[in-house]
């Protein structure tokens, strides 16, 4: 009789899904406003550059843009299925707890002050957006925890208070900047994949995929925890703990994210809500299959803007608006029975 | 038999505002414990303070012979289940995923319940009579058919010892009697202990074996026969009763002022003793 | 934290400080074909790099150019790799180009960056004033063995400009704003090379230093700055209608001379704003606008 999820099924469901994934980063690296010969890839990278420039476009061009796509659509996803779950808020977004302007604040200042000097080949912008993100969120916990004992409401608000603080200061700067800076910290903000060096992804993967697992360690907590804070620790669930814990890895997780690649929205939003229309609400499963998908959806969505207006781009954000809205409505309206709590 | 629950001397305020005093009690194990009294008067907070939600401002609370405060989260929740009022969360969980949760205090690393795990689970959904509905989300159960889902979660923790919020606040008769006869069954059977705080004295004193009386700044705890008297409860409670008697079971019901006025003595019988 | 997390974090640390090390031994970045002589497929990814492109007479060897680069006509047929804000990393690969100039604003940078990863030559260049385009053109030139050509080339930009500095130092100077964006009202401030140009060409501009570059100015401001020419870029709907809608927006403030005199100009921004070979003609466009004064006086 039991529907219960076990590891067997988890598992069978996440190769499928997984290989999924690897056919839509297969076709989308073939995909590109130049063509390619997949044979003339397999020569090798030539002696010097010029020489190959299919295996160069691919390798070194397309390559790391669907593997950058891949890992911040994972940790927007997951990011997403784990605040909607702890803040018990359906419209959570990895950026509601102040992360967006954050990162915004640190990018601009980098970006005015002109610094340079790069961190295992970052750039100057990304480490400043990757603090910014970090020390925002470490500000919405300690005012949220420090106007009433961190419960969620408090949370929320100190985050919409951040961000609307921290965004009155980013206007500000915008408009004493150069235009050309206006114009890198707007389109910075609009969110944007670009070709990022190997060293640079390795890490970013190594933490993304650390993050992940260390949330799906959490996420049969999760599942009490979304029937109020006082219910999961009648059922043994160490709230406090938890609450730290997944906000500690959602932030590390979507502030690598977003200084890789901006504030690219929608993702962390739609994805668990999508999954969780046709899987349930098991926070074991939707961790794992929402990030696979929110990967799927970013590099389809990346490779739409780089080749719908060739030879210009799209920032992705665009892409992912308009994509996703109708997408899920249209997923809504055929699920619409399973959904509960919009009755 | 030993007392699973001790209270003593225990105190509570919220705000400088004293809701609890003093207050001292004991639970045996295997027995059904009402705790009545009017709005205010503390019993949630009581109830909150036993399982460890709220701490005491003085005294304690013991169960199973160590202070409350003792325990971990996770060893607290292997000995006491608590069942809220019923509602139905943000995201739409199945009767069988709701229930399945209970097993979190005994599982391993990351979260997957075992064969075992799932017997149990089975077990509670069976004795609840929520088995037929075992793949429904929540939301799409009646009120009294989501209480019982929330019992019988309260029930696959296997835990000795039970404490209900109000279990029948909004339900029909036909689902509060089979709430309480739920819960006596698990008394009887399977020797829990049970705690519930009811609203509704008349029911509560059909089936429990002690009954707490919670007054605002006093208290009083015994058998229903003794604690339910007319006085005492129009002292506490602050409105008229007006006792029935029926067979050997005495019966309240509030008299309000302009209600229809149900005959010159107080006490009346309706129906002929049988 | 339980020892599963300990662990993972260990072994996180570890596994980074892995990737740090294997990337720093690497050998990164390839030999760049060496040239014996000039590169010959060049390409621009700047519309004013572009112009210097052509003014050194290395037309046949632009193998691309960015979207918007639309002079010289000949400039405007060559192959397009993306515009000014975004190029095109593929579309530059594709070319094979053996020397990449582009400007070294972030979202150039970001481009070439990546070109040099992967072995190409790059000239990254900082244009924002006009000794920096100086600098750039004798760059340009040493890069691309046109060095005679690049020199004489700055020699006549600097003598164009001399020339007019010293005309316009006879008459007084004027006091000129130039508009970048009419609702809200903002102008170029002191610290552009616009203002260069102004004082060049004889004006002054009509609001004084400001910490913005381009400043949105109130109309306390314009009111007091006491305007003699107001300049308005011309938006690309067309020149005429530009110019009556201008007049008919700047007739609100009566009492500016500028409005007064009919001293409203709305003209093609590109040898102003673009900070090129054309640069002594757009000091001349403003110088004439200037001049326009005195005739009519």
């Amino acid at each position: 009789m039991s529907n219960t999820l076990t590891i067997r099924k988890l598992t069978k469901r996440v190769v499928i899904c997984l290989a999924i994934l690897a056919a839509v980063m297969c076709l989308c690296c073939l995909t590109g406003t130049q063509k390619i010969s997949l044979e003339k890839v397999f020569a090798g990278p030539g002696k010097t550059a010029g020489e190959n420039i299919d295996y160069e476009i691919l390798i070194g061009v397309r390559l790391p843009r669907v593997v950058l796509a891949a890992l911040v659509g994972a940790a927007l996803a997951c990011s997403g299925v784990v605040l909607q779950a702890v803040l018990r808020n359906p419209l959570a977004d990895p950026y509601i707890l102040g992360i967006s302007s954050g990162a915004g604040l640190g990018v601009i200042i980098a970006i005015i002050s002109g610094i340079s000097g790069t961190f295992l080949g970052g750039s100057p912008i990304a480490i400043s957006a990757f603090a910014g993100a970090i020390i925002t969120v470490w500000l919405v916990w300690y005012i949220g925890h420090f106007t009433g004992k961190s419960q969620v409401t408090n949370l929320l608000l100190a985050g919409v208070v951040v961000n609307a603080f921290f965004g009155a200061v980013i206007m500000f700067l915008t408009s004493i900047a150069k235009s050309e800076q206006v114009y890198s910290t707007i389109f910075w903000l609009m969110g944007n994949i670009t070709e990022k060096n190997p060293p640079v992804l390795w890490v970013s993967a190594i933490c993304i995929f650390a993050g992940i697992v260390s949330l799906f360690s959490i996420c049969y907590r999760l599942n009490a925890m979304t029937f109020g804070e006082q219910e999961a620790q009648g059922l043994g669930i160490d709230i406090n703990k938890t609450k730290l814990f997944a906000f500690g890895w959602t932030a590390f997780i979507t502030a690598v994210a977003v200084s890789l690649s901006g504030l690219i929205g929608f993702v962390g939003l739609i994805i668990p809500h999508a999954v969780r229309l046709v899987l349930g609400p098991d926070h074991r499963q939707l961790l794992p299959i929402s990030a696979i998908f929110g990967s799927i959806f970013l590099v389809a969505a990346d490779t739409l803007a780089r080749t719908i207006v060739a030879p210009a781009q799209l920032p992705v954000g665009v892409i992912t608006a308009i994509a996703g809205g109708p997408f899920f409505l249209a997923l809504l309206a055929g699920y619409s029975r399973k959904v509960g709590w919009l009755k | 038999m030993s007392s699973i629950i001790e209270v003593k001397n225990l105190s509570f305020a919220y705000n400088q505002e004293s809701i609890l005093n003093d207050l001292s009690f004991d639970v045996t194990s295997g027995q059904f414990l009402t705790i009545a009294g009017p709005n205010g008067a503390g019993k949630t907070t009581l109830l909150n303070l036993i399982c460890g939600i709220l701490n005491p401002a003085g005294g304690f609370v013991k169960i199973d012979g160590c202070n409350v405060k003792s325990y971990s989260i996770k060893k607290l929740a292997q000995k006491v289940a608590v069942v809220r009022q019923e509602f139905v969360p943000p995201f739409d969980f199945t009767v069988e995923e709701t229930v399945m949760m209970a097993r979190a205090p005994y599982l391993g690393a990351f979260g997957f319940e075992s064969k075992a795990d799932e017997e149990i689970a089975a077990l509670a959904l069976e004795m609840t009579e929520t088995i037929r509905f075992a793949r429904r989300p929540l939301a799409h159960l009646s009120g009294g058919e989501r209480q019982r889902v929330f019992i019988a979660r309260a029930l696959a923790q296997n835990t000795p010892i039970l404490l209900l919020d109000e279990p029948t606040s909004f339900l029909d008769m036909k689902h509060q009697t089979g709430i309480y006869d739920l819960l006596k069954k698990l008394q009887l059977e399977k020797g829990k202990t049970i705690v519930a705080v009811t609203h509704d004295i008349n029911l509560a004193a059909q089936y429990c074996d002690k009954v707490l009386l919670l007054g605002a700044d006093n208290y009083h705890i015994g058998k229903p026969g003794d604690v339910f008297t007319t006085e005492l409860l129009e002292k506490t409670f602050g409105v008229r009763i007006f006792a029935v008697n029926f067979g050997q079971e005495k019966f309240f019901i509030p008299s309000g002022k302009l209600a229809k006025p149900a005959g010159p003595n107080r006490t009346t019988s309706f129906i002929p003793d049988s | 934290m339980n020892k599963f997390q300990r662990q993972l974090l260990i072994m996180l640390c570890l596994a980074v400080a892995v990737v740090i090390t294997f990337s720093r031994l690497q050998n990164q970045g390839r030999n760049v074909k060496h040239q014996s002589g000039q590169p010959n497929k060049i390409v621009s990814l700047s519309p004013n790099l572009t112009e210097i492109l052509f003014e050194l007479g290395l037309d046949e060897k632009i193998a691309a150019v960015s979207d918007d680069s639309d002079y010289p006509p000949q400039a405007a047929k060559k192959n397009k790799v993306g515009t000014f804000w975004q190029p095109n990393t593929e579309a530059i690969i594709a070319c094979k180009p053996d020397l990449v100039v582009a400007e070294s604003f972030e979202q150039q940078k970001a481009v070439t960056e990546s070109l040099k990863k992967l072995g190409y030559k790059v000239l990254s260049l900082k244009i924002e004033k006009i000794e920096e385009l100086f600098a750039a053109i004798e760059k340009i030139g040493s890069a691309t063995g046109r060095s005679r050509r690049a020199d004489e080339l700055i020699k006549n930009i600097k003598a164009q400009l001399d020339g007019l500095r010293s005309k316009s130092r006879s008459s007084g100077k004027v006091r000129m704003l130039w508009v970048i964006q009419a609702e809200p009202l903002r102008a170029a401030g002191r610290k552009t090379h616009i203002n260069e140009l102004i004082e060049l060409a004889g004006g002054e501009n009509a609001i004084s230093d400001t910490i913005q570059q381009y400043p949105p100015i109130s109309t306390e401001e314009l009111v007091g700055s006491g305007v003699e020419v107001i300049i308005q870029s011309a938006m690309g709907t067309g020149i005429e209608n530009e110019q009556k809608a201008a007049e008919a927006f700047w007739s609100k403030w009566q009492n500016l001379p500028a409005v007064k005199n009919h001293r409203i100009y709305v003209i093609e921004p590109d040898t102003i704003l673009r900070l090129g070979p054309r640069l002594p003609q757009g000091a001349e466009t403003l110088a004439r606008c200037i001049a326009a004064k005195q005739e009519n006086q």
